[in-house]
């Protein structure tokens, strides 16, 4: 057997239509004024397996070294889906970094197919995953440099955890650092948690970019984190993954309340 | 809240028979047929109990050693039984060595599985 496999489990993947995709918005909140800066792109595995949670599919996609192969059918996925939104403002997708060590053709295809699906490549936002090392070879770095231009920005997920260290930081220069709940989780109670969080903060100031806090759940921890300087937020508290089609009719519901209201004179 | 097990095995029937006899006893049964799939379960779902079986892909395999070592690593307090149709000494040895719980030999009374993964979560830490 293959590192890929055969096995009956990793063949449903790739049946047609085996992946979906909802969205989780990034919200931008200043002061009292939000409004959603992207939208994350989740990917779910094959209904009624053991890896329909997205978490577990790309554990298991991992320790089958398929990464490459099922980022694309993810990203095509999440295209496909994202294509009907309404006012899609950023589109953030998930990719391994090995995907971009691997594949050295997937900047071109991704920016072929947002294309087909009319969204401009300025609104993507690649978001780099990783797990395990070597993530920063020539083809790595290349792929990063042609994703930008193409006018799509980087987010590095999970900042702070694992492979997304300082080195990751300095090899991608990411516009958005995603800091990962561990540290937003309980930072409402917790010097130590906001601490790590100003410090993130500060340093994506200063590397030009933005912090973006994950995981938010409850009003301290929004409150915390926007004492350390952060303004974009992603969690629970403020909107929960949905599908495509549930985007549409809130998007839709919302016009027509505003066109029921009286209008001004 | 229940307890939650996981069992792995490459025959459907040992997963439909092992799931329909702890189900009814109050554990949350999780079933994987693979080893890939059986560490993304473990590695992203709290189990109490793994119960696998040695081989899953052929006569000369023991993914279930590699499970047991990954409970170890990533989830130790998980508990773990391996089963085996085709043990010995020497693999029972590794067994040991890698810290599984406890080794039964295939086939075995599904009352007396019960009793050894009820006697395992009784002292659980």
């Amino acid at each position: 057997m293959t590192a890929t496999g055969n096995g009956r489990l990793w063949d449903r993947i790739f049946e047609p239509g085996a992946l979906s995709t909802v969205f989780q918005p990034i919200l931008e909140i200043r002061g009292g004024a939000r409004a959603v800066f992207a939208v994350e792109a989740l990917t779910r595995g094959p209904r009624g397996t053991n890896i329909e949670r997205s978490d577990i599919l790309f554990e298991y996609v991992r320790r089958k070294r398929g990464e490459a192969r099922v980022d694309r059918l993810a990203i095509a996925a999440a295209l496909q889906e994202a294509r009907a939104l309404p006012g899609l403002p950023g589109l953030c997708l998930n990719v391994h970094a090995s995907t971009l060590e691997q594949d050295r053709t997937l900047p071109c295809w991704l920016c072929e197919l947002a294309e087909q699906s009319a969204i401009p490549g300025e609104r993507l936002i690649i978001e780099i995953v990783e797990h395990a090392p070597p993530w920063s070879g020539r083809n790595f770095l290349d792929s990063l440099d042609r994703l930008r231009d193409l006018g799509m920005r980087i987010a590095l997920d999970d900042v702070g955890l694992g492979q997304s260290n300082y080195r990751m930081i300095l090899d991608c220069r990411p516009d958005l650092l995603k800091i990962d709940r561990h540290f937003v989780a309980g930072a409402g109670r917790d010097d130590d948690r906001r601490a790590v969080l100003e410090s993130i903060a500060g340093l994506a100031r200063r590397l030009g970019g933005r912090a973006v806090a994950e995981g938010i759940e409850d009003e301290e921890d929004l409150a915390a984190s926007a004492a350390a300087g952060i303004d974009l937020f992603q969690g629970f508290l403020l909107a929960r993954p949905q599908s495509g089609l549930r985007m549409r009719e809130a998007d839709e519901a919302l016009a027509r309340e505003t066109a029921e209201l009286p209008q001004p004179l | 809240m229940s307890p939650q097990i996981l069992i792995v095995d490459d025959e459907e029937p040992i997963l439909s028979a092992v799931r329909e006899y702890f189900e009814p006893l109050g554990y949350g049964v999780d079933c994987a047929r693979e080893l890939e799939e059986a560490e993304a379960l473990l590695a992203h779902v709290r189990y109490a109990l793994l119960i696998a079986d040695l081989r899953l892909t052929g006569s000369q395999s023991a993914e279930g050693l590699e499970l047991v070592r990954f409970v170890r690593e990533r989830s130790p307090w998980t508990r773990t039984i391996l089963l085996t149709g085709f043990g010995s000494l020497e693999v029972e040895t590794e067994a040991m060595g890698r810290g599984v719980d406890a080794f039964l030999q295939k086939p075995q009374p599904l009352a007396r599985l019960a009793a050894v993964a009820e006697e395992l979560l009784r002292i659980s830490p």
